[in-house]
């Protein structure tokens, strides 16, 4: 039998990891070095990372005592891992739309990663009292309006149908 | 060259230090004394603590009835932290030695929580004893059973974490006697509660005609009205611990709890939730769109998915690069022609096939 907390620390390592491996590619693809494979390697292991994302973000609620959001730093850590989910899926779908791997999209990608990453370093601020990410804020949460996040979520929607309608054009 | 690195290897690994796993400690929880591999590293790197050891019971200990229990951990010197791992345990073995293998429960651990295995800071040295106060509910069949203290900690200097356990400290749990006012088996004390809020405790007792709350305040004791099984503890200022016993009086011998333990503490971190993941549904959606809407020129999508394709730029360099005008004929879907000076040094025909495109492109740009 396996604990929630061991299956988390699994699902953990298996979306640092790639997301690790990933940054490095992308870092890469940035300074272009290194082998012809890079981008591959950024994109798959990226695509990999965002798979593994939900198991680790489930099984830590799973683990993590108590209910709900009980501290900032679990809801700082959901807003981070959001917005570099949104970044990695951004940048797969662009990729796959044939889009190029220049400085723009491989330091977004290098975004994406290192807002993974921190996300992962707060769980051991959040766990251990641990980290090397001494800027983590512990106990501000920078929360919008709803009004404001609605409004975001709108504009998000008119650039992607924008993006889509130019797509098909 | 390699001896002496392999012997400044070797001086390396020998002249390594035991480590103290977690000096800051792994929390409160339930936990059996087997926890070595997790919490100080191989049991077979552990030190022995010097701690004298003891649990203290009542007098009278009854069948399934709820008592309080002293534990002291007696001279010894721990780590800068202060901070020792006590445990309460069944036996020592290290394997079905929870309380609750033998019918015990934790009701209120000396932090407040319910847990066997608590992490205590205070004074802890060799001129010292430290007691700590548990209360437990006994276990439902009368018999005699066994209780350990087992403890963890840090050494002055670091390095080796120790630990220990008590000997075997044995009670008996008695039958609860006929008519014995009692609180009810199935009640529980509430154990923390947030600063400034009154709290209202409902009491559940058998055989009784009639209860006295008292308080403990300091050194002074206060009694509390009981109205239909129901008193309130004043709110709390700051936070600490708030202790309290009931006394019950009925037909048979008048019972005194143990002293419960109400733990204030500042009300708990809140968050609009709703407002939460609209904004972490909101920070995708503009991620994800910021990216998007970057779409790819036609020259990139047909670089990367058609491989008839040449870019002007492109298409220049070959001009440039090819000897005769029948080669422009193998511009085909195997790759770009091979250039008359041959494929670059190193490069296969499969590579340049795959790859030769790109290669082009950067000659074209001057990046090669």
């Amino acid at each position: 039998m396996i604990s929630s907390g061991t299956l988390h620390v699994i699902a953990t390592e298996l979306t640092v990891g790639m997301f690790a491996l990933s940054g490095v590619a992308f870092l890469l693809c940035l300074i272009k070095k290194g082998p012809l494979s890079r981008e591959s390697v950024a994109h798959w292991a990226l695509l990999g990372g965002i798979i593994a994302t939900p198991f680790a973000i489930l099984t830590g609620l799973d683990a993590s005592p108590g209910e709900g959001l009980s501290s900032p730093l679990l809801a700082n850590k959901m807003l981070l891992s959001m917005t570099s989910a949104g970044l990695a899926i951004g940048i797969l779908v662009r990729r796959k739309m044939g889009g190029e791997v220049d400085v723009r999209h491989a330091s977004t990608g290098m975004i994406s990663v290192a807002l993974m990453l921190t996300t992962a370093g707060m769980g051991g601020e959040y766990s251990r009292s641990e980290t090397l990410l001494f800027f983590v804020p512990k106990e501000t949460v920078f929360l919008f309006p709803v009004w404001a996040s609605i409004l975001l979520i709108v504009l998000a929607a008119v650039m992607l149908g924008k993006s889509a309608v130019e797509h098909r054009s | 060259m390699r001896i002496k690195a392999a012997l400044l290897l070797v001086l390396v690994i020998l002249s390594s230090t035991i480590s103290t796993a977690n000096s800051g400690g792994e929390g409160d929880a339930v936990r059996s004394r087997d926890c070595a591999g997790s919490c100080h590293g191989s049991s077979s790197t552990n030190g022995v603590s010097t701690a004298i050891l003891s649990i203290e019971f009542p007098e009278d200990t009854y069948a399934g009835l709820l008592m309080e229990i002293k534990t002291s951990v007696e001279g010894v010197d721990v780590s800068s932290s202060n901070m020792v791992g006590m445990a309460i345990l069944v036996n020592p073995d290290g394997a079905k030695d929870l309380p609750a293998n033998d019918g015990w429960e934790v009701i209120t651990d000396p932090n407040g929580g319910s847990n066997n295995y608590v992490e205590v800071v205070d004074a802890f040295s060799s001129q010292t004893t430290v007691i700590q106060s548990w209360t437990l509910r006994a276990p439902s069949n009368p018999g005699v059973y066994d209780l350990f203290l087992a403890v963890q900690h840090g050494s002055p200097n670091g390095g080796v974490a120790m630990t220990g356990v008590s000997n075997s400290t044995t009670v008996e749990v008695q039958e609860v006697p006929e008519n014995l006012p009692q609180l009810a088996p199935d009640w529980t004390p509430v154990n923390t509660r947030n600063l400034g809020e009154s709290t209202t405790i409902t009491l559940e007792t058998l055989n009784t005609e009639s209860a006295i709350v008292e308080l403990k305040n300091g050194a002074e004791v206060t009694e509390i009205l009981v109205v239909n099984n129901e008193f309130t503890i004043p709110a709390a200022v700051n936070t600490g611990v708030a202790e309290w016993r009931v006394i019950l009086e009925g037909e048979g011998p008048t019972q005194t709890s143990p002293w419960f333990r109400l733990t204030a503490q500042e009300p708990g971190w809140e968050i609009d939730e709703n407002a939460l993941y609209l904004q972490s549904i909101a920070l995708f959606l503009l991620c994800f769109g910021l990216v998007v809407i970057r779409r790819p020129t036609e020259d990139e999508y047909n670089k990367n998915y058609d491989t008839n394709y040449i870019s002007d730029s492109t298409r220049g360099v070959i001009a440039a690069s090819i000897s005769t005008p029948e080669d422009n004929s193998t511009i085909n879907g195997e790759g770009p022609p091979v250039p008359s000076t041959g494929l670059p040094e190193g490069w296969t025909m499969e590579q340049w096939q795959y790859y030769g495109q790109e290669h082009l492109e950067k000659l074209a740009r001057g990046e090669v």
